[in-house]
């Protein structure tokens, strides 16, 4: 009897310890999630602040009235074209990356064309600084007469999207057996049409994973931009950064605009959270 | 049978290549163009602002660059930021997937505001902290305040300048670092646990003997993808400090930009980037063997 009281008041003890340990994990995790998370707070807040808000001291933490008054400034400011032109060059830069990629990571994966070595040429890409291909592409465009044109823009990006978007569809398609295509080749069907009738409904998740990726790291850009584009052609990254050097102090439009600039990334990361380090790992971590 | 599987090879390969070749020559004009007017370049004695015509001179260029304090400085800062930014990220990241790796309400809930600085906008992220670490208005130094602090002017002071620049990196970067970790955490099989649990090994024998060496390829995947992250640093840096105060927190992207934005030294860029693309080879062979291969590419 003894004994078993004995056990019991351990086991007690051993679980009060437990709880009060998951108390203080979850403690801490409240803070870290908080300080991750305030920086991102403080744009959006900012955003609807008016501009005295912004010089005052303590800083303000909370706004009361959700004005609008930011964004419509900022988007005369130059705000707008700047959503346009981003709008336009990440749209049709995601358009072809993603046809091409698909066939081309079909290729690399199902058919293993061009061997390893073809493959490791494709993945090198990935690890390219960007600011290496500034100089000759800028140099190039000039030749080409494409500088500020969204042409130059949409195919410099190329340069990090296609070989990121190859990579990984290439391994959403072999996570896929050949035999069910096979199956199809028997029935008759052509090569292309195996492709698009069984293989390309089962990727799907794939292709629309990183056609947002794609579309966010060419919204997301900023040097190329910077380089590639003078007046004609002002993506969302340029705009912001201009108005940041600028002489007028602008925090409430700058943060609208902020605001609006991370749409984007903030729908991939809230939709499609499970496939985030998939991607950003180029296919390495399953996740 | 033996028909079946000769009809389901033919038209294999022509196939293959129809369908590859439009990418391999797009990804081949893009990249072998501008590579080989960079080899090229760096031979020569070029400046846009000299009106002299390009002069070809050997490795005149690369000497330059192993001369060119600035590089070295920016070579520095860009090492320092890498050291600095993984040891953290690392030990940051991995408290961060222990915590994240139990069940709790609202654990997806917090993965996601976790993650959410990954993909903010480089320029946004710049201007928002250019905001957080404003001297009088900021809201970090009023906190450091309230609790005595003297506060400081971060990004215009040149010794925490850098330091700064590593806070913004660590902030955006410590979530993808936690995200991997808390990926591996989740592969290893509950059993591994219950049977050390059996064995009797304390909490910490567990950590040490087991959870690290398990978690090991993982850790060599951050390593691995910080390094080129940091490597080709720029936007945050452009926009927080623009290398300053002075070349405080110049990092090599920025230094090439500045070399050729400011200076229009098109020779000297060249052998600057093509100093660059060796270091990153050699990083991207690395990472080529170690983790790719394993996945049969």
């Amino acid at each position: 009897m003894n004994m078993n009281d004995k056990k019991y008041e351990k086991f007690r003890q051993r679980e009060k310890r437990k709880k009060l340990n998951n108390l203080f994990q979850n403690l801490l995790l409240t803070f870290f999630v908080a300080l991750f998370g305030f920086p991102i707070y403080w744009i959006f807040i900012g955003a609807f602040k008016e501009k005295g808000e912004f010089f005052h001291f303590p800083p303000i933490f909370w706004v009361n009235n959700f004005s609008f008054e930011n964004f419509t400034s900022a988007l005369s400011l130059g705000g707008s074209k700047g959503v346009v032109d981003s709008l336009i060059v990440a749209c049709i830069g995601t358009v072809l990356v993603v046809i091409l990629a698909l066939f081309a990571g079909y290729g690399l994966g199902r058919f293993k064309f061009g061997g390893p070595n073809l493959s490791f040429f494709v993945l090198s890409l990935l690890f390219l600084p960007p600011i290496i291909a500034v100089l000759p592409l800028f140099i190039i465009f000039r030749y080409l007469k494409i500088v500020d044109n969204y042409i130059a823009l949409i195919w410099s990006y190329f340069l990090i999207n296609l070989p990121f978007a190859i990579w990984l569809i290439k391994g959403f398609i072999e996570d896929l057996p050949e035999e069910i295509e096979s199956a199809a080749l028997v029935d008759g069907y052509s090569r292309f049409g195996a492709f698009r009738k069984v293989t390309l409904p089962l990727i799907i998740p794939g292709v629309v994973v990183s056609a947002l990726f794609v579309f966010v790291f060419a919204w997301n850009e900023f040097l190329f931009a910077l380089m590639f584009t003078r007046s004609n052609v002002r993506t969302l990254p340029v705009v912001l950064s201009e108005l940041i050097g600028g002489h007028g102090i602008q925090w409430g439009e700058l943060s609208a605009l902020s605001l609006i600039a991370l749409i984007p990334g903030v729908i991939l990361v809230v939709f499609f959270q499970k496939y985030l380090v998939r991607g950003l790992t180029f296919g390495a971590v399953k996740g | 049978m033996k028909e079946i599987s000769t009809n389901v090879l033919i038209g294999r390969n022509s196939f293959a290549k129809r369908i590859t070749l439009p990418s391999v020559i797009i990804l081949i004009i893009t990249v072998v163009g501008p590579f080989a007017f960079l080899l090229y370049s760096s031979f020569f004695d070029w400046n846009l602002t000299v009106p002299a015509p390009p002069r070809f001179a050997w490795f005149y260029n690369f000497g330059l660059v192993f001369k060119d304090l600035r590089f070295w400085n920016a070579f520095k800062n860009t090492s320092v930021l890498m050291i600095a930014g993984i040891i953290t990220q690392s030990i940051l990241g991995l408290i961060l997937a222990f915590l994240l790796n139990r069940n709790f309400r609202f654990k997806k809930l917090a993965i996601i505001i976790l993650a959410l600085p990954i993909m903010v906008t480089p320029v946004v992220l710049g201007f928002n902290w250019r905001i957080i670490y404003h001297e009088h208005f900021g809201p970090l130094n009023y906190i450091i305040r309230l609790f005595g602090g003297a506060g400081s002017s971060w990004i215009a002071d040149p010794k925490l300048a850098l330091f700064s620049i590593f806070l913004v990196d660590t902030w955006q970067w410590t979530p993808f670092v936690t995200l991997i970790l808390l990926a591996g955490l989740q592969s290893i099989p509950r059993q591994v646990y219950e049977a050390t649990d059996v064995d009797g090994a304390t909490g910490w024998q567990t950590f040490w003997r087991i959870t690290l060496p398990l978690l090991r390829p993982m850790f060599v995947l951050v390593v691995l993808f910080r390094t080129i992250w940091i490597f080709k640093i720029f936007d945050p840096v452009y926009i927080l400090t623009g290398g300053g105060p002075g070349i405080a927190t110049e990092t090599l992207s920025l230094y090439t930009y500045v070399s050729w934005v400011k200076y229009w030294r098109v020779g000297y860029t060249s052998a600057l980037a093509l100093v660059q693309l060796v270091i990153m080879t050699v990083i991207a062979m690395i990472f080529v063997r170690k983790v790719m291969q394993r996945r049969r590419v």
